[in-house]
């Protein structure tokens, strides 16, 4: 008899409100671990508000629901535990970090994820070494690293910035939000390499996308389509491409993964 | 009777007939100071002198220190020599206080050595008696670059002290001095400093400052622009986990094309009191005069009482002049940033707090090298905003 594991994310009837708004009216969807899922929808379909639910957003209010994330509840952990547990997010606008240079943001949460690991500290030499290699790769510029976090980077600098992020701190599962907005080709391309690469060391990726050419090189497992706060329709790449063809029509009736 | 105790009564008949600081004082109404006695020791049975008092770092070429004894007539002549009288102002008792208690003074001259680049100085300072009134003299001669790191920290082995402090710093034309002060007394110390500093032509100043709460802790610094086109930036970070800190920075523009800048960030908490004070004065004539002041307030927990107060009075039309005061909490956005990387709410608040005392530090004194930089990245930082400001855990859920 074979055994198949559960889903390493599994999302239940989310619902999350912002304010007096409900954003998200039921989510349900899993990903598998090492598995990528496309998640399309238009404008204030609640795919940010999916993730910043999930990172655990203060402003961000689950109304019911649940999502495990390796069989634990991330909905009862606060942000830090969250990330340490291997959820990353990267962000839509990554925020300034006045003053905080690049490389020690990076080391603290690196060690600070290291530490719920039970795995030893870098310290500044050997993160520095690393961290360069990576940015390199990633055709971030090395200076960035001494700079304060986001502060003056171009869009694509932020964007390449939270990939350095994704890349030392390999977690489990990354959400991708709109990681493609801003960057130029190479950047597209340093995108779906460094993917392709954490997929195939086991992370899970969620990843937001309008544009059909990032989706088609990342070759997802499952593309939805989030309409009005529920997943409205589950394809492969076809439904990206009808997305791409005309528009986000909206569909008579809403279905679950 | 000497001219050394000659001069010290008359400082004393000064403050008897003039009395102390008025408590409606505009500049001390939002924290007076404790009374005279405090900062006044009885010359009489004044007890020896213990401990260091001014310690200079490592020997650097181009500077002449001199140790004085300022009740020895002929060295308190030497010392006092070219600094002006206490005047009338409303901190001129702080003045005759120190003219009436000063037992000693340390007074450098730094001269330029601009095939060696900049002369870096630490000077440290430790209490010598329970009440005194230290005194600082600093030359910096026309075209010099100086560095100076001057520190004053807590120190639990001995006791509380009351320090009414004056320093007298003077940049030649075209001279240049980055200074960083720390100030970090014990809880229970009553301190007052007050910095006179007066920049010729083309000098530019600038005066980086990390400060902690005591029972009562004073900072002024009165400066002065008096050749065209010079520059002065002060930055203040008040950390205050407890106890109260009046940051009082006056600058007074006096001639063409000179830029002021003044920047403050209290970050306090608990039952914490500070009041930041900046008044910048342009005179008639200033033409080209470029002021800015922004003084931040954070509360980070508790009931802290932030007092900010920017203040111009412009006397010339030709200039460009901006101020502001804002209150507010700690970025959200950047809090939350860190906390998806990984850290934890009091690690996140700690580094976020860090990052803005350290830009606060960097935009005055510049990214630097050499002394300034190895401060700025050897921890004290941290180590002040761990000690002072004990960030909580305030766990948050979605």
């Amino acid at each position: 008899m074979t055994h198949t594991p559960p889903p390493l994310l599994q999302v239940r009837d989310l619902r999350v409100r912002i304010g007096e708004r409900t954003v998200l009216q039921s989510v349900c969807l899993d990903v598998p671990a090492g598995a990528l899922v496309v998640l399309m929808g238009a404008n204030g379909s609640g795919k940010s508000t999916l993730g910043m639910a999930l990172a655990g957003h203060s402003s961000y209010q689950v109304g019911g629901g649940q999502a495990l994330l390796g069989g634990q509840d991330l909905l009862v952990l606060p942000a830090h535990e969250r990330a340490r547990a291997g959820l990353f997010v990267s962000f839509q606008s990554p925020p300034d970090v006045p003053g905080v240079k690049n490389n020690l943001f990076i080391r603290t949460a690196l060690n600070a994820v290291h530490e719920a690991r039970g795995q030893p500290p870098l310290d500044a030499f050997d993160f520095l070494a690393g961290a360069k290699q990576t940015a390199k790769e990633l055709g971030l510029p090395e200076a960035l690293l001494g700079r304060p976090v986001n502060e003056g980077f171009s869009g694509g600098e932020r964007k390449r910035n939270e990939l350095l992020q994704l890349a030392l701190l390999q977690p489990r599962l990354a959400l991708l939000d709109e990681i493609d907005s801003g960057m130029d080709v190479d950047g597209v391309r340093a995108v779906v390499a460094l993917v392709q690469r954490l997929r195939a060391q086991g992370t899970a990726f969620i990843v937001v996308s309008h544009y059909l050419t990032m989706i088609e090189q990342l070759q997802p497992d499952a593309v939805l389509r989030l309409d009005q706060g529920r997943i409205a329709e589950t394809g492969d790449m076809e439904l990206a491409r009808r997305i791409a063809r005309t528009g986000f029509v909206r569909q008579p009736q809403a279905a679950e993964v | 009777m000497d001219s050394a105790q000659a001069d010290i009564l008359a400082a004393r008949e000064h403050l008897r007939d003039q009395g102390w600081i008025a408590r409606r004082s505009e500049a001390f109404h939002h924290l007076p100071p404790p009374a005279l006695p405090d900062w006044l020791a009885l010359h009489d049975d004044a007890p020896p002198l213990d401990g260091p008092g001014w310690t200079l770092g490592q020997g650097a070429s181009g500077v002449q220190a001199r140790w004085l004894d300022a009740l020895d007539p002929a060295q308190r002549a030497e010392l006092l020599a070219g600094l002006p009288r206490p005047g009338e102002g409303e901190a001129a008792p702080f003045a005759w206080a120190h003219r009436a208690l000063c037992r000693e003074g340390l007074r450098l001259h730094v001269a330029a050595t601009p095939q060696r680049g900049p002369v870096c100085l630490q000077l440290h300072h430790r209490p010598r008696t329970r009440a005194e009134a230290p005194l600082l003299v600093l030359d910096i001669a026309p075209g010099a670059h100086c560095v100076l790191i001057e520190t004053h920290e807590a120190d639990a082995t001995r006791p509380a002290v009351a320090q009414n402090l004056h320093a007298h710093i003077r940049l030649g034309q075209g001279a240049r001095l980055q200074h960083l002060r720390i100030a970090t007394p014990r809880a229970d110390d009553r301190v007052a400093h007050h910095l006179h500093v007066e920049l010729a032509a083309g000098a530019d100043y600038a005066q980086a400052l990390a400060a902690t709460g005591s029972s009562y802790h004073l900072q002024r610094s009165h400066i002065t622009l008096q050749g065209a086109g010079a520059s002065a930036r002060q930055a203040a970070l008040l950390l205050l986990g407890g106890g109260q800190i009046d940051q009082q920075t006056y600058t007074d523009l006096q001639a063409a094309q000179c830029i002021s800048q003044v920047e403050t960030l209290a970050l306090a908490q608990g039952r914490a009191h500070a009041v930041a004070n900046a008044r910048t004065r342009i005179a008639p004539g200033s033409d080209g005069a470029n002021v800015r002041q922004r003084l931040t307030g954070v509360p980070l927990a508790g009931h802290p009482r932030l007092i900010l107060r920017p203040h111009l009075e412009i006397l010339h039309d030709d200039v460009q002049a901006a101020h502001g005061a804002t209150w507010g909490a700690l970025p959200e956005g950047a809090l939350f940033y860190a906390r998806q990387r990984g850290l934890d709410e009091a690690a996140a608040r700690a580094l976020i707090i860090e990052g803005m005392a350290n830009a606060l530090l960097e935009r005055c004194l510049g990214p630097g090298d050499g002394l300034l930089a190895q401060w700025l990245h050897s921890g004290w930082l941290a180590r002040a905003i761990a000690q002072q400001l004990h960030p909580r855990e305030e766990a948050r859920h979605g």
